[in-house]
C-alpha cells in the first residue's frame, strides 16, 4: 500500500521534473513536493500508520524520493541562476579559490639539483659515498702526507683512530677508481664535515659537489673547457672568469676558478673582499700518486677532478646573509624557494 | 703573508701599477687577497708653506693665512684657529675634498670632508692640521709644524713614508719559498723576465774562524735539526731601529722592538729564514746544545708563558738549561735586553714535522714556526745569517766576529727530476716548445740539463721542497705560461654514462612530496647522545665534538625533524609538513648491508613529519588537525606513485616510549621503516605541544626498483559498483573486513573502498557501521543483475560469518 504510494509520488516527481522550464516552474515544483505541506511531507505523515517491521524500509524509500526531489531542485536552481547570467548572489567570485598548496625543495638541494642537471647534460654520472669514511680514503689515498694539518683533531671529526667524518666528497672518487676501469666521468654530491665553530659564515657540516673524469688523454685544456661550460651554464653566459694556480694534495697542476662577483658586477664589495672576484671552485689534474694508489697507471690514463662548495654559493645566489638560516628550516624561509 | 711594494722594489725594478702587479701575482699562484694603500687616509693632504698671517676681522682667535701649496703656485687663503700658526712655517694642509679623520671642533669625532667655506665671513680654502686631526699622533695643542727643508706641495703620505701599498698574499702550503719578499720577487722576476737584485752580503769568514773559538754548537738530534749555524756580533748597542726599517716592518705587519730583534725579523721577511738572536753573555758556557726536551721540563717563552714539555719538543739549550723552543719561540732567559752587548745569532733548518707538532701542541703559532713547518731552504741558512749579522753590526755599532759555527753534517742536495716535453703537452693539452719549457724552469731557479730534444733533467732548488716529481715541474710550466693562456677545449671523447634508475626514482619521490605540499628540510646530522640513545643503542659518537649537543651522529632522521617542528611551532606556524632525505648511522658488527667502512652502517632514508592543521584556513572547508590517516595516505600514495605495490603494513598493538598508532612498512618482504604518531613523551622532549605524525623508512629498497612500469591489460566490459554496509563490533578492523570482501568476491571484484564509518546509539553500544563500495569488473562479458547479486550475497555471507557482521540496509 505504502510502497505503491511512494512509487506513485516518485513517478510524479520524475514527470514534473521533466516539464520544468523556468525558475517559476521550479518554485511550483518545490512547493508541490518539498514544502512543509507538500506531498513528501504527507508521505512522512503516512509513515505513522505503517506496521513497525516495515517502517525502516518504507522510511528509507521515502528518503530516496525526497533526495530525488531535492536533487532536481538543486541542479535546476544552479542552471537557472547561471542562465540569469552568473552575477547571481550564490557565486561570489571574490572569494578565494580552492588553493593547491605546493611544497618546496630546500635551497641547498635546489643548488645541487641544478649542478647535477648541468653535469648530467655534459655526460657525467652521479655517485654517492659514505659520510663515515676511513682515513685511507679520506686522506692517504688522496696524497695527504701523514703529518698534513688536515689530519689533525682540530680540523676533522674523528670516530675512531682511523675513521673520520669525511672532510670532502673526494673520497668517493677513490672508491670509484678502486672498483671501476676508465673511462670514469661522474659527479659526487654530498654532505661533508669540518671541526669548525658555527657562525654566520661557517658551519660544521656543509655540502659539496665533486667531479672526476679519468680516461686516456684527458688534459688540463679539457678541464678548463668543462669548468667554463659549467660556469657559463650555472652563473650565466655573460660571466667573466679567471683561473689561478692553487694547491690541493690530490691534484696537480691545481687551480681555483674565480668569476666576477655577481653582487657588485666586479666593482668590488664586502662579499668579494673588494677584489671583484668570487672563488667558486677548486680543481686540477688528478695527481699521479692518486691514480697509482687506486691501481691505475698514470702513464696510461690521466684525469681531472674538481669540487665546489654548495652552501656558500647558495648563500650568494639566494642573498641569504647567515648560513644558519638554511638549517633552521623556518617554513617562512622555505616557502620562499 | 703581507708584502710591501716598497720593500719588494728593493730587489726588483718592476714598474707596473700595484693593480697590475697584483694580477700577475695572482696569475702565478700567489693570490692577492687584499690590497691596502697605506697612504690612503692622507690622500688630499700636502705640505704647505705659510707666507703670512693676519688677524681675522671678525674673530679674535682666528688667523687668516696665505699659504703656498705648490712651489710655483699662487698662495691661497686659509683660516686657521691654532695659536701656534706663524709665517714661514711648513705645515700639513688638507685640501678641499680631503677627509679629516676627526676634528677638534666636532665633539662627535666623526670624519668630515673639507670644502671651500666661509668662516665668520672669510673664505677658507683648506685646513691646516694638527697631528691628532691627521690621525697620526696625539698632539692637539696646535697645528703640526714640519721641518723647514720640507718640499712644498709634497703629498703628506710621501712625507711620512706611508706611500706604500701592502698586499695580503694567500700563499698555499706548498710554497714556503714565497713567505718572503725575495721569494715573491723571484716569481715576479720569472714572469717579467727581469733580474732580482739580491742584497749585497759580504762573507764574514775573511779573518779566519774566530767564531769557533768563542762558541760551539752540539746537535744531539740531527734528524730534527739537520743544520744549525751560530754567528757572533760583538759590542752592539741595543736601541731603536732607524726609520726605514721600522717603516718596512710596520708595513709587513710587524711591531718594531729594537735594532737587533728588528733585523732578525727583517731578514726573515726578506729571505724567509727565521733567525733568533740570543744575548750571548746570558748563555751559560757561551755555547749551544740542540737536544730533545726532557719530559716534564718547564720552559718560559719570551711572551712570558710557561709550558710543560712532553719530551718530544726540540730545545735549544746552553751548557745548562733550555734557552729556546726550537723554531717556535725564544726563551725569556736569554732574550735581547737594552744591556745586551754580545749577540749569538742562530740561523737553522729544523725538521718541519717536529716544529709543527711542537707549535700545535703548545698552541703557539709564530712567523718562525709558520715558515719552519712548511720548510725553509736548508742551503740559504748561512746567507741569511751573514745578511743579518752584517745589518746588526751596521745598525748597532757592533762588529761581526769572523767565521761561523755551522753544524750541517748531511747537506741536502737539489733533487734531480726528468721532464719529458711530450708529457708536458699531453697533460696540459698544449703545444709548448722545449725552449719555452726550459726557459720557464730556468727562470724559476731550476738547473736544466738537456738530455735529448724531448727530455731534460731538472735539478730543483732546495727552496722548493714541494717539487718531487715530473708533475710538479709541469705545474711550474703551467702556472708561468699562464693558466689563462692555455686554450680550453671541450672536444674530448664523449663518455656514455648510464643514467641511474635510483637517481630518477629519488627525484620522483622528492618531486611527488614537493607537489603534495611538503617542504623539504635540511637538518643537522649531529645531535646529543642522550636523545640518540632513545632511537638506537648503537649510535655512533664523535670523539672530538664541538659540544655535547653535537656529539652523536643521528641514528634516525626523526629527532632533527622534530627540532624543526618545534622551531616552527614556536614561531606560530599553522602547518608543518616536512620531508628530508639523508643518511642515518649506526655501529654494526660483522657484514651488514649499507656498510662502507667496517663496523658502521649508513642508511639513506626518507623521513617526514606532519603537525598542526592539515591545510590553510579556508571558507569552504572546516579546518582539522593532521591524523594518522594523513601520514598513512601519504606514504602509500607516494610508494604507489613510483610503482611500488608489493607493500605490506604491520599494525603494531603496543605503543612504546617513542611512538603510538605505529604501522610498520615492508616492501617486497623487507622491513624498511615505520610510521605513526610521536608519543607525548617524545614530543615533550622537544617542547612540542601539538601531535606530530611521522614516517621514516630506508630508501634503498624503494630506489632499487626495476626499470619502467609495465602495462597491465584491463577489461573491455563496464564495471558495476554495489554498496554494502555492515554493523560490526567496534574491535573489528576495517582492513580485515576489506580483505574478506575481496577474498569472498574473488577475481571479479576489482576494488573495495570503505566509504562510511559511524557509531551511534541506534547501532547499539560497542558497534559501528562500516560501508564499502565494491567494484565488480567482469573480464569477458557484461554481467547480469543476478550474477552481481550472487557476488554480493557471497560477500555478505562471508563477512557475516567471519566478523559477526550484520548487513545494514542502505
Amino acid at each position: 500500500m505504502m510502497t505503491d504510494k511512494i512509487a506513485e509520488i516518485r513517478s510524479r516527481i520524475e514527470s514534473a521534473a521533466r516539464s520544468i522550464a523556468s525558475s517559476d516552474d521550479l518554485e511550483r515544483f518545490r512547493l508541490e513536493f518539498l514544502s512543509r505541506k507538500g506531498l513528501i511531507a504527507a508521505l512522512y505523515d503516512d509513515l505513522r500508520t505503517v506496521a513497525a517491521e516495515q517502517k525502516p524500509a518504507a522510511g528509507q524509500a521515502i528518503n530516496q524520493v525526497k533526495r530525488l526531489a531535492e536533487g532536481t531542485v538543486e541542479s535546476l536552481t544552479a542552471r537557472f541562476s547561471q542562465e540569469k547570467r552568473s552575477a547571481g548572489p550564490s557565486i561570489d567570485r571574490t572569494l578565494p579559490g580552492r588553493m593547491v598548496r605546493r611544497g618546496t625543495r630546500h635551497p641547498i638541494t635546489q643548488t645541487i639539483e641544478q649542478m647535477k642537471a648541468i653535469f648530467v647534460s655534459m655526460g657525467f654520472g652521479i655517485e654517492y659515498g659514505p659520510e663515515i669514511e676511513d682515513d685511507y680514503h679520506n686522506f692517504e689515498a688522496l696524497n695527504f702526507a701523514p703529518n698534513h694539518p688536515a689530519r689533525d683533531m682540530q680540523d676533522t671529526f674523528f670516530i675512531a683512530d682511523d675513521v673520520v667524518l669525511r672532510t670532502h666528497t673526494t673520497p668517493v672518487q677513490v672508491r670509484l677508481l678502486e672498483r671501476r676501469t676508465p673511462p670514469i666521468r661522474v659527479i659526487m654530491p654530498g654532505r661533508v664535515y669540518r671541526n669548525e665553530a658555527i657562525s654566520a659564515r661557517s658551519n660544521y657540516f656543509f655540502h659539496q659537489v665533486d667531479g672526476v673524469y679519468v680516461d686516456r688523454h684527458v688534459t688540463f685544456a679539457e678541464l678548463k673547457g668543462t669548468l667554463i661550460t659549467f660556469a657559463r651554464s650555472f652563473y650565466g653566459s655573460g660571466i667573466k672568469y679567471r683561473f689561478r694556480p692553487s694547491y690541493f694534495p690530490f691534484t696537480e697542476p691545481s687551480l681555483e676558478m674565480d668569476i666576477t662577483c655577481f653582487l657588485c658586477s666586479g666593482k668590488g664589495c664586502r662579499i668579494c673582499k673588494h677584489t671583484g672576484w668570487l672563488e667558486v671552485l677548486g680543481a686540477g689534474m688528478v695527481h699521479p700518486n692518486v691514480l697509482r694508489k687506486s691501481g691505475h697507471d698514470p702513464e696510461q690514463v690521466s684525469g681531472f677532478a674538481f669540487g665546489m662548495g654548495v652552501d656558500r654559493i647558495s648563500l650568494l645566489r639566494y642573498g641569504v646573509d647567515d648560513i644558519r638560516t638554511f638549517f633552521e628550516n623556518d617554513v617562512r624561509f622555505l616557502n620562499q624557494f | 703573508m703581507r708584502i710591501s711594494l716598497n720593500w719588494l722594489r728593493r730587489y726588483l725594478d718592476v714598474t707596473d701599477t700595484p693593480e697590475r702587479i697584483a694580477e700577475v701575482l695572482t696569475s702565478v699562484g700567489l693570490e692577492v687577497e687584499s690590497m691596502e694603500r697605506l697612504g690612503e687616509a692622507l690622500r688630499g693632504f700636502v705640505v704647505g708653506h705659510v707666507l703670512e698671517t693676519s688677524k681675522h676681522p671678525n674673530a679674535d682667535r682666528l688667523s687668516v693665512c696665505s699659504v703656498r701649496l705648490r712651489p710655483d703656485g699662487e698662495p691661497v687663503q686659509i683660516v686657521c684657529g691654532a695659536p701656534n700658526v706663524a709665517a714661514g712655517q711648513k705645515v700639513p694642509v688638507g685640501l678641499p675634498g680631503a677627509v679629516v679623520p676627526s676634528s677638534l671642533h666636532d665633539p662627535s669625532g666623526k670624519p668630515f670632508t673639507l670644502a671651500v667655506a666661509k668662516i665668520r665671513g672669510v673664505e677658507s680654502n683648506g685646513m691646516i692640521c694638527s697631528e691628532s686631526e691627521l690621525g697620526i699622533g696625539q698632539d692637539k695643542s696646535g697645528i703640526m709644524v714640519l721641518p723647514e727643508a720640507t718640499t712644498v706641495g709634497m703629498p703628506l703620505a710621501e712625507f711620512f713614508g706611508r706611500d706604500d701599498v701592502v698586499m695580503e698574499l694567500g700563499v698555499t702550503p706548498n710554497r714556503p719559498d714565497c713567505l718572503s719578499h725575495l721569494g715573491v720577487a723571484r716569481d715576479l722576476s720569472a714572469y717579467y723576465r727581469i733580474p732580482v737584485r739580491r742584497p749585497e752580503v759580504a762573507g764574514t769568514d775573511g779573518g779566519g774562524n774566530t767564531a769557533a773559538s768563542l762558541t760551539s754548537v752540539t746537535v744531539k738530534n740531527p734528524a730534527a735539526c739537520p743544520r744549525y749555524t751560530a754567528r757572533v756580533i760583538q759590542d752592539v748597542t741595543v736601541k731603536e731601529s732607524p726609520e726605514w726599517l721600522k717603516r718596512l716592518l710596520t708595513a709587513a705587519g710587524l711591531r718594531p722592538i729594537n735594532n737587533i730583534v728588528d733585523v732578525t725579523n727583517f731578514v726573515m721577511f726578506e729571505y724567509g729564514q727565521p733567525l733568533h738572536a740570543f744575548d750571548m753573555d746570558r748563555l751559560s758556557g757561551r755555547r749551544i746544545v740542540v737536544r730533545s726536551a726532557e719530559a716534564g721540563e718547564s720552559f718560559t717563552t719570551l711572551d712570558g708563558r710557561t709550558h710543560a714539555m712532553t719530551g718530544n719538543e726540540l730545545m735549544i739549550c746552553d751548557a745548562e738549561r733550555s734557552v729556546a723552543l726550537a723554531g717556535v719561540m725564544g726563551g725569556l732567559n736569554s732574550e735581547i735586553t737594552p744591556e745586551t752587548v754580545t749577540v749569538l745569532l742562530e740561523s737553522a733548518y729544523f725538521d718541519p714535522v717536529t716544529v709543527r707538532r711542537t707549535a700545535k701542541r703548545l698552541g703557539i703559532s709564530t712567523d718562525a714556526s709558520y715558515r719552519f713547518e712548511r720548510g725553509v731552504d736548508p742551503n740559504a741558512v748561512d746567507e741569511a745569517s751573514r745578511r743579518a749579522a752584517q745589518l746588526i753590526a751596521e745598525l748597532s755599532g757592533g762588529s761581526v766576529v769572523p767565521g761561523v759555527v755551522d753544524e750541517y753534517p748531511s747537506p741536502i742536495a737539489p733533487k734531480e727530476i726528468t721532464l719529458r716535453l711530450a708529457r708536458v703537452n699531453a697533460m696540459l693539452g698544449t703545444e709548448l716548445t722545449m725552449e719555452t719549457v726550459s726557459g720557464i724552469l730556468t727562470s724559476l731557479g731550476h738547473r736544466v740539463t738537456h738530455v735529448d730534444a724531448g727530455t731534460v733533467i731538472c735539478a730543483s732548488p732546495t727552496f722548493r721542497p714541494d717539487i718531487e716529481q715530473e708533475i710538479d715541474l709541469i705545474e711550474e710550466v703551467a702556472r708561468m705560461y699562464g693558466y689563462n693562456n692555455i686554450a680550453d677545449s671541450t672536444s674530448g671523447s664523449v663518455v656514455f654514462t648510464e643514467p641511474s634508475a635510483a637517481e630518477r626514482r629519488l627525484s620522483d619521490v622528492t618531486g611527488w612530496l614537493q607537489a603534495n605540499g611538503f617542504n623539504e628540510s635540511v637538518t643537522n646530522s649531529l645531535m646529543d647522545a642522550k636523545t640518540a640513545t632513545l632511537f638506537s643503542s648503537s649510535a655512533v659518537s664523535v670523539r672530538n665534538p664541538l659540544s655535547a649537543e653535537l656529539e652523536t651522529l643521528r641514528p634516525a632522521l626523526l629527532p632533527s625533524l622534530l627540532q624543526a617542528v618545534a622551531y616552527n611551532h614556536n614561531r606560530g606556524a599553522r602547518t608543518v609538513k616536512f620531508f628530508e632525505t639523508g643518511s642515518v648511522f649506526e655501529r654494526v658488527s660483522g657484514d651488514a648491508p649499507y656498510t662502507f667502512v667496517p663496523g658502521y652502517v649508513e642508511r639513506f632514508r626518507l623521513g617526514m613529519v606532519l603537525s598542526g592543521f592539515s591545510g590553510d584556513l579556508s571558507w569552504h572547508e572546516k579546518q582539522r588537525e593532521f591524523d594518522i590517516y594523513d601520514v598513512k595516505g601519504t606514504v602509500l600514495s607516494l610508494l604507489r606513485s613510483i610503482g611500488i605495490d608489493n607493500i605490506h603494513l604491520i599494525y603494531y598493538d603496543a605503543s612504546n616510549s617513542l611512538n603510538e598508532q605505529s604501522i610498520g612498512i615492508e616492501i617486497q618482504g623487507t622491513y624498511v621503516g615505520l610510521m605513526g604518531r610521536c608519543s607525548e613523551e617524545l614530543t615533550g622532549r622537544f617542547k612540542i605541544e601539538k601531535p606530530v605524525y611521522f614516517a621514516e623508512f630506508d630508501l634503498g629498497p624503494v630506489l632499487s626498483g626495476t626499470g619502467p612500469k609495465k602495462f597491465k591489460g584491463f577489461s573491455k566490459y563496464p564495471s558495476v559498483t554495489r554498496d554494502v554496509a555492515f554493523v560490526v563490533g567496534e574491535e573489528v578492523a576495517a582492513g580485515d573486513v576489506e580483505r574478506t570482501i575481496a577474498e569472498a568476491g574473488g577475481a571479479i571484484v576489482s576494488g573495495v573502498t570503505p566509504f562510511d564509518l559511524f557509531t551511534g546509539k541506534n547501532l547499539g553500544t560497542g558497534k559501528k557501521s562500516l560501508a564499502f563500495s565494491v567494484q565488480v569488473t567482469p573480464s569477458d562479458r557484461t554481467l547480469t543483475e543476478a550474477e552481481i547479486d550472487a557476488v554480493v550475497a557471497a560477500i555478505v555471507s562471508r563477512v557475516s560469518s567471519r566478523h559477526g557482521a550484520v548487513l545494514r540496509q542502505i
